[in-house]
């Protein structure tokens, strides 16, 4: 697992609904109701972050966010290179 | 014809579309053939209920099937807003000018206020818009005119939905997979389901004595104790749930035994512990619509805090004037807007002081608070004027209000004793589907193989059961000569 992908997990913990559940890159995130939509934009902002991109608003679908490695991939396909 | 004749004729015809599409799905391979059948049931039983409703939804189809062709060609923001802009004028004109221009005294202007809503225009425009979202989102899709015309108009859910999306139901209309047995006896357990919760929802209405249901509940001049609009509020809750998530049973039932699977409505909204967590399962098909193509796009525009509340109060105000455009509906939408920005606040006081709330009597009690605020929200929707609402929400905060209650007894036994048998079903259901999980897991045996047959197919047994408790409750009901009308149709 690579040091962003732990770094994003860590922080999705700490936002997670139930407390004291284990995740990796492949937990369903949103379908599992583990986070809100709330959440997923807390994750998004986190995810910016730690990637350097912007990801633009209209191009992307939660289940393209549902899990942390969904959420690197969705970075890679549709963001550009964060100011 | 009178209206119970119609409603007869239009149930005996929807059995006979439902048989025909299940022996053409049963029998045919031909991808076209089995869709072009399947189109023409929809079609039949969209026109009985009006030529100009149909003509209005093949309009509707026709240019959005070339805006889509356009959008895969050119998924530009522009062409996006195009499609969007034609679909909402199309709504507003059917949906909202009848409604604001009836208030206007100018006698050209006034012959829109007699626009009928085409039936489930609210439903399949959200299904065109989202097709057109998905499109522009790059979704690989490619429907041909059949295939986006059932789309629209598939007969299980073009009145009230559940709200599809393409790129679950293309595949499973270019399948070629014949209805399974299982299938069949799930939906039809789905059915029947929907059908005896329904007819709960109408006892609810009714009342057990003619005259002291919910309906006529609301619709005293004025005078409720405390009590009775915590009732009502309840009662109307449970009954709206009822009925529309019995609908949806009904619904993904039909499409069930034609071998389809459409998505979930209702995922047992009165067991959520936070607001938050009650959006997802209610009406899930539209709430799930408005995050995935209204509020997560506009909240994605700026990272402030505020801005990602205010988009939240904005869904939920569409999420309530979706249903109809008055001041009642937006309130509705603005309180739930607000419980959900309170409950976010809440979270994160949580998070920063790192308070682990949890342990049941802290669950036990935030589902009391969510099922009482969520209560309340439902005198917005359901409320005959904004005055009306306004006097049952004082005579909730004054003490004088709680000495004495008007509505009568049966009305609470009935409210209390169905929200009571509810939970017990619940309890059972979660109980059955938990020893089914365990029985699989464990070594077969075959006492505990027959024991997971009965578990697993229990539509064998329930549906027989909710059939058998559908005439109960009929004969619960006060006769009256008013049709019974789906709550939900008239959105």
């Amino acid at each position: 697992m690579t040091a962003e992908a732990q770094q994003m997990i860590e922080h999705i913990t700490r936002i997670m609904r139930r407390r004291g559940v284990q995740i990796d890159e492949n937990t369903p995130l949103l379908s599992s109701g583990l986070i809100d939509s709330m959440g997923l934009l807390d994750a998004l902002v986190k995810l910016e972050e730690v990637t350097h991109m912007r990801i633009p608003p209209g191009k992307i679908q939660p289940k393209d966010m549902d899990t942390v490695a969904l959420m690197f991939a969705t970075a890679q396909r549709v963001g550009k290179p964060g100011k | 014809m009178s209206g119970e004749h119609e409603m007869l004729f239009r149930a005996l015809l929807y059995i006979v579309a439902l048989g025909l599409g299940l022996l053409v799905l049963a029998k045919v391979r031909s991808r076209g053939v089995r869709q072009a059948g399947l189109l023409i049931a929809s079609y039949a039983l969209y026109l009985t209920w009006g030529a100009w409703f149909l003509a209005v939804l093949l309009a509707s189809t026709v240019i959005n099937f070339l805006i889509g062709r356009w959008l895969k060609r050119q998924p530009t923001p522009l062409v996006l807003w195009a499609g969007l802009a034609f679909n909402l004028l199309l709504l507003a004109t059917f949906k909202y000018v009848p409604g604001i221009t009836i208030s206007i005294p100018v006698a050209s202007l006034q012959k829109f206020s007699h626009l009928a809503l085409p039936l489930g225009i609210s439903f399949w425009t959200f299904q065109a818009m989202s097709y057109l979202f998905d499109l522009y989102r790059g979704e690989e899709i490619d429907p041909s005119l059949l295939e986006f015309a059932l789309y629209m108009a598939f007969f299980p859910v073009v009145i009230s939905g559940p709200i599809c999306r393409m790129p679950d139901m293309l595949p499973q209309f270019r399948s070629q997979m014949p209805p399974s047995r299982d299938d069949i006896g799930r939906g039809l357990c789905r059915i029947a389901t929907g059908l005896l919760m329904m007819q709960i929802a109408q006892l609810l209405g009714k009342g057990m004595l003619t005259g002291q249901g919910i309906n006529a509940g609301f619709d005293q001049a004025a005078g409720w104790s405390g009590p009775d609009v915590w009732l009502l509020a309840l009662g109307y809750g449970l009954q709206v749930f009822f009925d529309f998530a019995g609908y949806s049973h009904l619904a993904i039932g039909v499409a069930r035994v034609l071998g389809f699977v459409v998505p979930e409505n209702f995922a047992r909204p009165f067991a959520s512990t936070t607001p938050s967590i009650f959006w997802t399962r209610w009406h899930m098909s539209l709430s799930f619509w408005i995050r995935d193509y209204v509020f997560l796009p506009l909240a994605m525009l700026r990272r402030e805090e505020w801005w990602r509340k205010l988009c939240l109060l904005l869904a939920m105000v569409l999420f309530g004037i979706w249903h109809k455009g008055t001041l009642l509906f937006v309130l509705f939408g603005c309180y739930h807007g607000v419980l959900l920005i309170l409950h976010r606040q809440a979270q994160q006081v949580e998070q920063r002081f790192n308070w682990a709330l949890a342990g049941k009597a802290w669950t036990f009690f935030s589902w009391l608070l969510t099922m009482a605020f969520i209560s309340l929200g439902w005198i917005f929707f359901r409320a005959n004027s904004l005055a009306q609402a306004g006097a049952m929400f004082s005579a909730l905060i004054s003490p004088a209000a709680y000495s004495s209650h008007v509505l009568h007894q049966s009305l609470y036994l009935l409210i209390l004793g169905l929200a009571v048998s509810y939970a017990v079903v619940l309890v059972v259901i979660n109980g059955l589907d938990r020893h089914s999980e365990r029985l699989e897991a464990a070594a077969v045996t075959s006492r505990s193989e027959l024991m997971a047959t009965v578990i697993r197919d229990r539509w064998v047994w329930v549906a027989p059961m909710w059939a058998a408790a559908c005439v109960l409750v009929m004969t619960l009901m006060p006769q009256a000569r008013a049709a019974n009308v789906f709550m939900y149709r008239s959105f």
